[in-house]
Formats: structure tokens, C-alpha cells, sequence
């Protein structure tokens, strides 16, 4: 199948040269041709990509990306682009990308080597980052405060083989690791005193903190044990597309629009608030590299 | 296309996860003694307490015996380790959380305690199935009342319920993989542990069933030595 693909693109990029002598990719060309952009949203990726019951369509952070997307798309090719939405699972994502259903997905999945092999990513723009939930007061602020602490996590996680490896290499030494059956007993036990610091996903953790009756009581941690980043997938091969989406993506960071989208879903007052942290933002201000005003223009 | 499985029966010695299935069957291995100490001494009493002539202490006896043999252990489990703690105030709860290693012996608690409810009623069952006529016999003797239980009753009854015993003695260890909920590394943990680092959970499994085969076989002999050494011939017990 793979080899195939290889094939047709490799005799299609031959004649994309004879043909056309400005190397567009495929992908961009046919968006030109038919004015639309052909998506795949999730519908269950809180704050990413989701249905809204009020409105019935998909909102987010990585739908409103989307947007930004579609109008620099809009200024290049002098014409609107249209989204055409495809809604998409997490089984289904990478065959509709790889089988060109889709000209990408613009969600929150993971960055992994196994699926770099399937499909391109274009820059990580957000890490779920591994930390801590602590009660508001708790000494813990560095990675070396986990020292003689007692430490939870739930069964199965990459959080909690993440805390293990870690705690076995000597990176810190936890009085003990407290295993868990679910994220709500993990909470129940850090409320209740028989944890220091419970571990997971950040996005989870400030979920777990919102239920509590007071949330103000409780604090994840500015630092991080482990990061997955989040990419948004489009067909291998498909070059000159994957650098205008990644030049949105920079040229967003650029204008502060991303900041605004993340404030929007993940501010303190969005449906998911998850507090940036400022590896996050280090990281999102250096990847930036100069850009002119009208990158989006055709050379 | 079909996925091939393919074996690695390495994981259950290769290190370190022979290590950590090791460390699972010493755990098992100690929660389900202790456990058995504290609910044979405990289920004897209540069981004794059923059957004594006072009203109210056979109340407590049966109130004890249907409280915690009609709620499933699970669900006492987690009731001890979370809400356990809460019943001694704030203030206690928090003293009490802070002990190291508490989900061990909170296990331990409710194993012993769940299975005293069963011995209980086995002992129960020992003394209801002693004829009346052998009390009026060993009254007729001239022993009192208490001597009576001492020298003929309960060395009658305790012989009498070991075959139910050695079940409940199984069963305790098979039990205590319930404690892996409250997170006790016990073999059932580990061999979930061993599964979610490997992806060989059919032989992570297939060990933790040998060691519980191995562990209850190991028990049915000893209660069966028990058994033949403590028998009177002709009356109870088998050789």
C-alpha cells in the first residue's frame, strides 16, 4: 500500500515538474482548483476539536486554527476557500489522511515516530505535558521538591510509567508511588491527605481540580516529568501545503492571535483552562522565525 | 492480516520483572496469613457468640456475621481505605493518611475481617451439627457449663469444620487480589504491571494462575495433614 502511494507520487511529482513549472504540490493545486480545503475534526477532543451542542458543529482551538488557516489560504489563491468538514475518530484519522480523504486533520494527536512513518505532521503547537496536583500550599515547586513525597498515579498511564522510570533512574526519590484505579480516587486520595501529588495530564489535572468544591485550594505544577506534543496531520508529500500551514501556525504566534485562540479555550475562563507554562511559552516565542508581512503572497 | 502472538515466557523471570513477581507472591503470601491469623481468632469468637446463651451477645454475633458477609469485599475495601479514616474526624483522617504503606494494612483489616464473617458461620455450623445429647452427656459428667465448651464441644466443633476451613483459607488468598484495587503490589498487580510494561499479558496472566494454583495446592495439603493429625478415629476427621 505504501509502496504504492510511493509510487503514484513520486510518477505524479514527475509529471507535477513537466507540466508545471512552479512545483506546487498537489495538495495545494487542487485547493486552488476547487476553493476548498477538505478537514477532519474530531468531535470528543475537549478543547481542541468538538461539537458544541448549541451551535451542532465543531468548535475549538484547533478549529478556530483552522480558520486562520482558511483565510491565509483565502488571501493566497485570491478567492474564498471554503471548509468542507470530515468528522474523524481517533481510528480513522491517519487512514483518511494517508488515502487523501482529507487534506488534514486538525485535532490534538500525539506526534509519534510510529505515525510519522504513516503521514506528515506539521509543528507541535501544544504539549500535554505529565505534571502534579497539589494542594495549593504544598512545598512541592521544582522537580527536586518530589523528594521523600508520596506520589500517585493511575494504572496504565504513560504519567504513571513516566513517574517510575524516573524515580528508578534516581531522578528524584518519592517516599513511595500509590497506584490507582481511575483519576477520581487519585483526586479522593490526595484530598484526603494519603498523597502529596497526583500525576497525570495537565489538561486532566485542572479538570479534576475544577470538580473539587473549591478549586482554589489546589495548584498543578510549573514544571513537567514528561511531554507529548500535539500535531496537526496531512499527507506525506505534501510539502508546499505542510509550510504554509506550518507559516499560519508561526505567523499566529507572531500576531498574538495564537495566544488569543489559547486564552479563548484554555484561559482561565474557557471551557478547559489549563495555565500556559512557560517552558510552553518559550518554546511557541522560539520557533518564530522572521517572517514578512506577506509570506501568504505567491512568489 | 492476521496478527501473530508471539511468546515470550521470559517475562516472568526476565529481570526485573521475575523480581517484581516474586515480590507480588511475598506479598500475597503475607496479606493472606495475617489475614487468616486475624479471622480465625476473630471468626471463632463470633461464631462462639452465636451460640451463647445470652440474647444480646448473639446479636452482636449475627449482626457482625450479616453486616460483612453480605457486602461484597470490593466494596468494603474501598470503603475501609477511603472512607475508613473519615470516621475518626478531620483532624484523625489526616494523621491516619499520612502512614506509610496504609493501603497494606487496610488489606490486611479487611481481609481478616470480611473472612472472620465466614468462619463465623462455619463454626456456627460445627456446633449446630453436635447431637444436644452429647452437652447432656458431658453436663451429666459434672462438668460446668464452661468446661463443657473447653474439653468436648469446641474440640468436637473445630475438627468438624476443617474442610470448610481449608476453603475459606483458599479463598483468603484468592481474595487478597482484590487489595491490587487499593493499589498493593500484590501478584495479580504485578502481573498487570508486568502486561502494561511488555504487552505479554497472556503470560503475565498465565503466571499469576500458577502462582495461586501453586499457593492453594500448598494450602489443601497442609489443612489435610492438619486434619489427619488432629483426628479422633472413628469419630471425625479422615486419615
Amino acid at each position: 500500500m505504501k509502496k504504492i502511494l510511493v509510487v503514484t507520487l513520486t510518477v505524479l511529482g514527475m509529471l507535477a515538474v513537466l507540466a508545471a513549472p512552479l512545483f506546487a504540490d498537489e495538495t495545494m493545486d487542487r485547493i486552488e482548483k476547487t476553493g476548498k480545503l477538505r478537514v477532519g475534526f474530531r468531535e470528543d477532543s475537549i478543547p481542541f476539536a468538538f461539537i458544541d451542542p448549541k451551535v451542532g458543529k465543531q468548535v475549538g482551538f484547533s478549529v478556530d486554527m483552522t480558520y486562520e488557516l482558511a483565510a491565509k489560504l483565502s488571501e493566497r489563491f485570491g478567492k474564498q476557500i471554503e471548509l468542507e468538514v470530515f468528522t474523524v475518530t481517533t481510528k480513522t484519522r491517519i487512514p483518511l489522511v494517508a488515502n487523501a480523504t482529507i487534506d488534514v486533520e486538525m485535532g490534538s494527536t500525539t506526534y509519534t515516530q510510529a505515525r510519522e512513518e504513516e503521514v506528515d505532521f506539521s509543528l507541535p503547537f501544544f504539549f500535554s505535558e505529565t505534571t502534579f496536583l497539589v494542594p495549593k500550599d504544598s512545598p512541592i515547586k521544582t522537580l527536586k521538591d518530589l523528594n521523600g513525597m508520596r506520589l500517585g498515579g493511575a494504572r496504565g498511564t504513560t504519567n504513571l510509567k513516566a513517574m517510575e522510570d524516573q524515580a528508578a533512574k534516581g531522578l528524584y526519590k518519592p517516599k513511595e508511588i500509590q497506584v490507582f484505579e481511575g483519576h477520581a480516587q487519585g483526586f479522593l486520595a490526595l484530598q484526603t491527605g494519603k498523597i502529596d501529588a497526583y500525576a497525570t495530564d495537565r489538561s486532566l489535572l485542572e479538570g479534576l481540580r475544577m470538580k473539587d468544591a473549591k478549586p482554589e485550594n489546589w495548584r498543578t505544577c510549573d514544571f513537567a516529568i514528561a511531554y507529548e506534543p500535539y500535531g496537526y496531520m496531512m499527507r506525506e508529500c505534501s510539502s508546499d501545503f505542510r509550510d504554509f500551514l506550518n507559516n499560519t501556525i508561526l505567523w499566529s504566534i507572531k500576531t498574538g492571535k495564537f495566544f488569543e485562540l489559547y486564552d479563548k479555550w484554555m484561559g482561565p475562563k474557557g471551557p478547559v483552562p489549563i495555565p500556559m507554562s512557560a517552558t510552553y511559552k518559550a518554546y511557541l516565542e522560539m520557533i518564530v522565525y522572521p517572517m514578512e508581512d506577506n509570506w501568504w503572497k505567491k512568489k | 492480516m492476521r496478527l501473530a502472538y508471539n511468546f515470550d515466557w521470559g517475562v516472568l523471570w526476565r529481570a526485573p520483572y521475575g523480581v517484581w513477581l516474586l515480590q507480588g507472591i511475598w506479598l500475597t503470601i503475607q496479606l493472606g496469613l495475617i489475614a487468616w491469623i486475624i479471622a480465625l481468632v476473630l471468626g471463632v469468637t463470633i461464631g462462639t457468640m452465636r451460640i451463647s446463651p445470652w440474647p444480646w451477645v448473639r446479636r452482636i454475633g449475627t449482626a457482625y456475621v450479616e453486616v460483612f458477609r453480605n457486602i461484597p469485599f470490593l466494596v468494603q475495601l474501598f470503603f475501609w481505605y477511603f472512607a475508613g479514616p473519615m470516621i475518626f474526624g478531620q483532624a484523625m483522617m489526616f494523621k491516619i493518611n499520612a502512614i506509610s504503606g496504609l493501603n497494606y494494612y487496610v488489606a490486611i483489616i479487611g481481609l481478616g475481617l470480611y473472612t472472620a464473617s465466614r468462619v463465623a458461620e462455619h463454626v456456627r455450623a460445627g456446633f449446630a451439627s453436635i447431637a444436644r445429647d452429647q452437652f447432656q452427656a458431658a453436663l451429666s459428667t459434672g462438668l460446668t457449663e464452661i468446661q463443657m465448651y473447653r474439653f468436648v464441644i469446641i474440640p468436637y466443633a473445630l475438627r468438624i469444620i476443617i474442610p470448610p476451613l481449608t476453603t475459606e483459607f483458599l479463598t483468603i488468598f484468592k481474595n487478597s487480589s482484590v487489595a491490587m484495587t487499593i493499589g498493593v503490589a500484590e501478584t495479580t498487580f504485578m502481573s498487570y504491571k508486568i502486561d502494561s510494561e511488555t504487552f505479554h499479558g497472556l503470560e503475565a496472566t498465565t503466571g499469576a494462575m500458577a502462582v495461586y494454583l501453586a499457593i492453594g495446592l500448598g494450602v489443601v495439603k497442609l489443612m489435610g495433614m492438619i486434619e489427619s493429625r488432629f483426628r479422633i478415629a472413628g469419630l471425625v476427621g479422615r486419615k
